[in-house]
């Protein structure tokens, strides 16, 4: 179990992370959603005993990372992209590794093979591409077999088998009972993977929650109406206590009511109904609205229209 | 698609010991090992020392039986000169054991797996300083056994460990190496960046040496450079420089204070 109670952290005047608690239990996959510079690599160097935290603490299972007795036995972590030397290979890597804490040298060949690097295990890691990093730092993570496992973006880089494994991969090391935490920027991605989320924006905490909740509370339901007498179809909806807006294409968006009342509402008007489609605002659209304020780095969208 | 993960699916940590000294200088000791870095300064070390050595002693030894008369003829001194080399491979070798550690990132890996940060320094000063200590001893002696037999080609007067002075300059060389070593160790600490480490190791050693001697009353003899060649090297004294055992004291003063703000460094500051 991972806490964190009061996390903050500041780099000059800017507060990376603010006040963050909040708890990681074991047996599920925890999400760690964010936009990019929210503070979620941070919050993973902090607990990692990385950067020392300006107020408040995290602990893992109870303890401070530094009073861990064998660390790699009992957290393992992919941190923020390459945590190895280019000029070692994947197995002189892993081999140190083990050497620190005691680990059996046996369990390099083993965690090589979990990862699929067998093959290029005697490789240099500086001749690695991005997804066969991932899958080294993956490696390392599991070296200790370790109860609790945190990883940074574990799936940067890796092709969509890579994705596909290392989601299966996560879920199978959370239902073996172990804490898991994953960090990313893409909620698509968290809804398939994890079963809880925190979310975070500004490095202050904004949901805490499982996904099926994180779903049912921040999806709004809408319905697509296409007809030829747009005006009198939306006096009749707004009467009827219904959220029409007109579209730019000339349909009829409309919240606040389930699709058969609106054809009904279309029925008692005696209105023609050409489409009547329910749309379902993605989890993505949610996370955008949830985070809307939090977003460090924003595209200018318009900008990239062309001027007429 | 499934993973099999051939272990039980929660082993209890280990309840007794932990990651302490003798783990973390195991690790230094297999990464030290397995880098390609080490090899290749190693070869530079011994191939450059040899060479220079060869070269040092091959053209003093055929001047004229006068020449070596009157103005301190040393030749242990002049044997040691191929290990201006090894001060330098070996400093940068000192740097690279922890510029690169940051440089590559691998700095995450190593707190994760000993994340008290004073037994980290403890270990890596430890290996990186015995290590070199070894490479340095045997390299001075070889360097002196070769120098003094090229000498012995001609007709210079060649030394001997036996004679007063020798045994001591020959040890004190080689654990002078070692010193460079981690004073490159204690600048990568402080400094992290493998470049900015290197340029000012280089700095420290190379110009610091040229730029003071226009300056009077020679403070230049307080540099390592000047204090490995002319003080710690020397059997025959020579004018207006330290002594062995002073220039010896003075190098670990510095070697010292480099480790001490590095350590400082290490601990305090965010990885």
């Amino acid at each position: 179990m991972i806490v964190t109670r009061g996390l903050t952290k500041r780099y000059g005047k800017t507060v990376a992370v603010d006040g963050l608690s909040f708890t990681v239990p074991s047996g599920v996959v925890t999400g760690f959603l964010g936009p990019n510079g929210s503070g979620k690599s941070t919050t993973m160097r902090m607990i990692m005993g990385l950067d020392v935290p300006d107020a408040g603490a995290a602990t893992v299972n109870g303890l401070l990372y530094d009073e861990l007795r064998w660390p790699l036995r009992e957290v393992g972590a992919l941190l923020d992209a390459k945590a190895f030397h280019p000029g070692r290979t994947a197995r002189q890597h892993l081999r140190w590794l083990a050497k620190s804490n005691e680990i059996p040298e046996g369990r390099v060949d083993e965690v090589l093979d979990i990862v699929g690097l067998t093959s290029v295990a005697d490789q240099r890691a500086g001749k690695f591409s991005l997804g066969m990093g991932q899958r080294l730092g993956i490696a390392g993570a599991l070296l200790g077999d370790p109860g609790v496992l945190l990883f940074d973006e574990p799936v940067n880089g890796l092709d969509p088998e890579g994705i596909r494994w290392a989601r299966y991969l996560l879920r199978d090391l959370a239902a073996e009972g172990r804490t898991v935490l994953v960090s990313s920027h893409l909620i698509s991605e968290m809804a398939l993977t994890a079963e809880r989320l925190v979310v975070i924006g500004r490095g202050t905490l904004i949901a805490e929650t499982s996904v099926e909740d994180f779903s049912a509370q921040h999806q709004s339901e809408a319905v697509r109406v296409v007809t030829p007498t747009p005006q009198l179809m939306v006096t009749a909806l707004s009467k009827a206590g219904a959220r029409p807006t007109v579209s730019e294409d000339g349909g009829i968006v409309v919240t606040g009511v389930p699709s058969a009342r609106i054809g009904e509402i279309a029925a008692r008007a005696s209105l023609t109904l050409h489409e009547l489609t329910p749309i379902r605002a993605s989890l993505e659209d949610a996370f955008m609205e949830l985070t809307s304020d939090s977003v460090e780095y924003r595209s200018r969208e318009r900008e990239l229209v062309p001027a007429r | 698609m499934t993973i099999a993960l051939s272990l039980p699916a929660t082993t209890p940590a280990a309840r007794e010991g932990r990651v302490g000294f003798r783990q973390a200088v195991a690790a230094e000791v297999s990464k030290l090992a397995s880098l390609r870095s080490t090899k290749l300064l190693l070869g530079i070390t011994v191939l450059g020392t040899m060479l220079v050595t060869f070269l040092s002693t091959n053209g003093a030894a055929h001047h004229a039986r006068q020449w070596y008369q009157g103005f301190g003829w040393d030749p242990t001194n002049q044997a040691m000169a191929g290990l201006a080399i090894g001060s330098l491979a070996l400093g940068v070798l000192g740097v690279l054991a922890i510029s690169g550690e940051y440089g590559s990132g691998t700095m995450r890996s190593s707190l994760a797996a000993v994340p008290r940060r004073e037994t980290l320094f403890a270990a890596k000063a430890t290996v990186v300083g015995l290590f070199t200590l070894v490479v340095g001893e045997i390299l001075s002696f070889v360097a002196f056994f070769f120098g003094q037999a090229i000498l012995s080609t001609g007709v210079a007067p060649t030394a001997h460990l036996g004679q007063p002075g020798v045994l001591r300059a020959v040890v004190l060389t080689g654990a002078f190496l070692s010193l460079f070593a981690l004073l490159g160790l204690g600048l990568g600490l402080i400094i992290r960046h493998t470049a900015g480490a290197i340029a000012t190791f280089a700095g420290v050693t190379l110009l610091a040496p040229i730029l003071l001697q226009t300056i009077a009353g020679h403070p230049a003899k307080y540099t390592p450079a000047i204090i490995f060649a002319q003080s710690v090297a020397a059997v025959v004294p020579q004018g207006n420089q330290l002594s062995a055992t002073i220039g010896f004291v003075l190098m670990v003063l510095y070697t010292v204070a480099a480790l001490a703000v590095g350590a400082v460094v290490l601990i305090k500051r965010d990885a």
